[in-house]
């Protein structure tokens, strides 16, 4: 049975304006240790903003989050990467030019320590360091199944592979806490169940906490510990599952109805798609 | 200590005394600005409609002007020269269109401009063998006398050229914001694939901005070749170009304007007020010390657009 | 059929990471290097080792230094020239200064002096990107030449204004610079640096830097999440890459023309060093030295050619056939092969799995 801790990450009431948007309207939300807490909502509610504000690429204009027990406004992106927050974009964000192995390689690049110099001479320590760090990535490789694509360069990959590779470069940074934007989007059911069985592996296995955003409801009651519902920039339900797919607020902005007799089509302000 | 005075005091306290020469050099500075701007105009023609920094844009105002003065030279009278030079300017606006950005269509932005520093290369050497390497003097009769206009002596040659300069970028503009052709450009410059799927002809708005360029190039040519002779140096001056563009913004018409202007006026003013100091020639690097100077407080220009990148 | 790699397992991640994987390629490695070292002396003319051998590795280490900056880190810069001429005065005035330094402490810290100048030009590459870049860069060559020019400290106020480099042993009794030496030794000499140096840039870019600097070209936003600082890594691209162009310069000045002149190294030849790379290969180490080979080997092709097909060409004609000729061939490699020589290099040997048979 998983212990679900203390809340790791809490953010204190952000707001996030773009030119005249309200991309996020004072959110507070909390994420807790060895978690897996799964965002939804309509397209544009500023659920990637919200990971953004997280991860350090979005400054917000007021509110504050707070990542082991330190409390900021917003941190740079290689910041949060230091202090064990990493994570994968909704468009993959890989590196084209390198191959899969070279790309999860960069995600062990914090804990590689070795000067320029004994870089230049390669034998010696930066070998010996090169070394063990790619055993830990080939571990990395053999757990995500793709070991034929291991010198393939990332720029030819499927989409659905490609998303492994961001998966397996997040997991080489050994994150406390790992941000998924949509990491199922544009995969099949049998890729999805793939996926699926990664994140709650490493939830399981590593303990690491999990933030991931998602259209998939099936995959969200399947695996999540807990839901957060945002639209428009605001949260509208925050808990278990089954609780946030009873809520009415919930139904009415993003679920819809469960049972429909008569095909009716959605009024407009409600046409969200819903993948069952 | 002497270089520290030399840098922040003497250059003021000379300015201070002389007034008058001041405003002459400035406006000196603002009419070789101008000169500046037409080059850059072709630039941001290209750049605006077909995403391509055409590093080649000098070789071509070069080879326009070669062309012409090669043609006088052979006896054509001005305006034959002109129509024949103008329509060498379209041909090679095809020849580009086909053999360069065609086969390059979806490459990355410095594929492209890397191709146009090839293309640079191969005109300047095929103008150079087809019309010589020697400076060819050009004359077309525009007036080069001194004028003193209220008390600041001013040559005639510079007002004809603000004026030229002045129309074209007043054609441009109207050409850009209200004509069919225009916004096709804008469409185009803005996103290839989607201009296409619209059904936009590529291709064609390719060769019509490049000749437009070639043309603007032409008129910049025939300028700097009537006051400096048409030489190799030319294709230098276009790289003074670049650090118009930076402070312009590569997307703005009016910002290629102003940019030539500031480089214009910047450059001539630190000549003749610092220059002394640093044994002169000043001018081979001030210009992109300035660029790069404004560069640092807006990466984008003064006109251009903010890119703003999304992950 | 020639190039199979059949029976070639790797047992260890170190056997799988070495440069030279496959054993065809290790094999034509060490014969390349033996051919350098001991055929190349023995049979070449003085012609052969002064103007062709001398100069293609001078031209190959500024190019791998530029490919450090551009090709691997995705930096573009037009202040090769300029840094090349950082290294060459650096190192006659430390000649000049301290006469009992030896020529190789004087090129490290010519290196390293030119290191801190790129450092210097390289800090604006944190706001400015592309071809903002570029024309920054240029603002680098521009001054750095002017400045040598102008102020006659740097050619220690000599009445001619042509200085010629003082002569330099190694081992104390190998001269390899001025009027004495040997062409040998001066081939010798820089083949041995060049090679280290390579040897020394493989290391970088096989490791955590160079995968740093590949991340930031490829993305550079998203490289910052992965723990990146992208300003230090810049930098770090912006030091090594002038540190090797510094050297090149001060051997081009010292053993290639044994005269220090700063119209050796205007904006022509940063762009001559720019083609080198993006013909040889952008992010490769052997597509500096096949870029340089390239250009260094076409304009003697030009040269010759007429002479060899039975008719004179007058000479400006050449230089204006070699300027056509290379934009030309830039176009057509950017067009057919953007990854240059050296992709077409791998191409090759791919064939070569299967030639001579069909399939």
């Amino acid at each position: 049975m998983k212990r679900i801790g203390d809340p790791v990450l809490a953010a204190d009431r952000i707001t996030l304006i773009f030119g005249g948007i309200t991309a996020l309207n004072q959110i507070s939300l909390e994420i807790r240790d060895h978690e897996i807490l799964a965002m939804i909502g309509p397209n544009g509610a500023g659920k990637t903003s919200m990971l953004n504000v997280i991860n350090g690429f979005y400054h917000p204009q007021s509110g504050s989050i707070t990542w082991k027990g330190e409390s900021r406004r917003h941190m740079r992106p290689y910041q949060a990467a230091a202090q064990g927050i990493a994570r994968t974009f909704q468009n993959v964000a890989l590196f084209r030019g390198m191959t899969t192995l070279d790309n999860i390689m960069t995600g062990r690049l914090l804990r590689m320590r070795r000067n320029f110099l004994w870089q230049a001479l390669y034998f010696g320590p930066a070998e010996k360091e090169e070394l063990a760090h790619r055993a830990y990535v080939e571990q990395i490789i053999d757990f995500l199944e793709i070991q034929s694509i291991r010198k393939t360069p990332v720029g030819r990959l499927p989409y659905g592979l490609q998303k492994r590779v961001e998966l397996g470069r997040a997991l080489a940074m050994e994150p406390e806490l790992l941000l998924l934007d949509e990491p199922m989007a544009g995969m099949n059911v049998e890729e999805k169940e793939d996926m699926c069985r990664f994140i709650l592996d490493i939830n399981d296995e590593f303990g690491t906490t999990i933030a991931l955003i998602e259209h998939d409801m099936g995959v969200v009651m399947d695996i999540s510990d807990r839901v957060i519902v945002l639209d428009y920039g605001r949260k509208i339900a925050d808990g278990p599952p089954d609780e946030v797919r009873a809520n009415p607020e919930v139904v009415a902005a993003y679920l819809g109805e469960p049972d429909q007799g008569e095909v009716r089509a959605p009024p407009a302000a409600q046409r969200h798609s819903v993948a069952m | 200590m002497d270089v520290l005075a030399a840098v922040f005091v003497t250059p003021f306290a000379n300015m201070w005394g002389n007034p008058e020469f001041v405003v002459e050099v400035i406006i000196g500075g603002l009419l070789s600005g101008v000169m500046y701007s037409l080059v850059a105009l072709g630039f941001v023609l290209i750049y605006k409609a077909s995403g391509v920094f055409n590093f080649a844009q000098g070789t071509m105002v070069l080879f326009a002007a070669l062309t012409f003065v090669g043609l006088i030279e052979h006896g054509l009278p001005i305006w034959a020269a002109f129509l024949i030079a103008i329509a060498v300017v379209i041909l090679l606006a095809v020849a580009i269109e086909r053999l360069v950005l065609r086969p390059l269509v979806n490459q990355e932005q410095i594929i492209l401009f890397m191709a146009t520093i090839g293309l640079a290369f191969f005109l300047e050497g095929f103008g150079q063998l087809v019309w010589g390497g020697d400076v060819h003097p050009l004359d077309i009769g525009i007036p080069k006398a001194p004028l003193i206009i209220g008390g600041v002596l001013v040559n005639e040659f510079d007002l004809v050229a603000a004026a030229v300069a002045g129309s074209l970028v007043a054609a441009l503009a109207l050409f850009f914001q209200h004509t069919a052709v225009g916004r096709a450009l804008r469409a185009v410059a803005d996103d290839h694939q989607a201009a296409q799927s619209v059904g936009i002809p590529l291709r064609s708005i390719w060769v019509i901005v490049w000749s437009v360029a070639g043309v603007v190039g032409l008129v910049a040519g025939i300028m700097w070749g009537s006051r400096l002779g048409v030489q190799f140096s030319i294709s230098l001056v276009a790289l003074k170009a670049l650090p118009v563009l930076i402070l312009g913004g590569f997307t703005s018409v009016p910002g290629a304007i102003v940019g030539g202007l500031i480089i214009g006026v910047g450059e001539k003013l630190a000549e003749v007020f610092w220059g002394p100091a640093f044994g002169g020639a000043i001018e081979d690097w001030f210009a992109y010390a300035l660029a790069l100077a404004f560069l640092l407080f807006r990466p984008h220009g003064l006109f251009g657009e903010r890119i703003i990148e999304r992950v | 059929m020639l190039y199979r790699e059949v029976g070639q397992f790797k047992t260890s991640y170190a056997a799988d990471q070495a440069i030279f994987p496959i054993s065809q390629d290790r094999w034509l490695a060490l014969a390349a290097l033996a051919a350098a070292y001991l055929v190349i002396p023995a049979i070449g003319s003085e012609y052969w080792l002064l103007t062709i051998m001398v100069p293609f590795l001078v031209y190959a280490l500024a190019a791998l230094g530029l490919n450090l900056l551009t090709g691997y880190a995705g930096q573009v810069s037009l202040g090769t020239g300029g840094f090349m001429a950082v290294g060459a005065f650096a190192t006659y005035k430390l000649t000049t200064a301290f006469p009992e330094l030896n020529i190789l402490f004087a090129l490290l810290l010519a290196g390293i002096i030119t290191a801190l100048v790129g450092v210097l030009f390289g800090f604006p590459s944190l706001r400015i990107k592309g071809f903002y870049l570029a024309v920054a860069t240029l603002a680098a060559q521009f001054f750095l030449i002017w400045m040598f020019n102008k102020f006659p400290w740097f050619y220690n106020y000599s009445a001619s204004g042509v200085i010629s480099a003082p002569p330099r042993a190694v081992f104390g009794r190998v001269f390899v610079t001025g009027a004495e030496a040997d062409p040998r030794a001066r081939y010798l000499f820089v083949l041995t640096v060049v090679v280290l140096l390579a040897l020394a840039a493989k290391g970088l870019v096989r490791g955590r830097i160079g995968r740093a600097w590949m991340a930031i070209r490829d993305m550079d936003v998203a490289a910052e999440i992965i723990g990146i600082r992208p300003l230090r890594s810049k930098l770090l691209a912006f030091a090594l890459s002038s540190f090797y162009c510094g050297i090149a310069g001060a051997m081009w000045a010292f053993i290639y023309t044994s005269a220090v002149e700063a119209s050796a190294f205007e904006i022509d030849r940063s762009f001559q060093i720019l083609f080198m790379i993006i013909i040889g290969g952008l992010g490769s180490i052997l597509g500096s030295f096949l870029g340089a080979a390239f250009i260094v080997l076409l304009p003697i092709l030009l040269d010759n050619a007429p002479r060899l097909a039975g008719f004179e060409m007058p000479v400006n004609l050449v230089s204006n056939l070699q300027s056509m000729v290379f934009g030309a061939l830039i176009i057509f490699f950017l067009i057919v092969e953007p990854n240059g020589l050296a992709r077409l290099w791998v191409i090759g040997k791919e064939k070569l799995r299967l030639w001579p048979f069909p399939h």
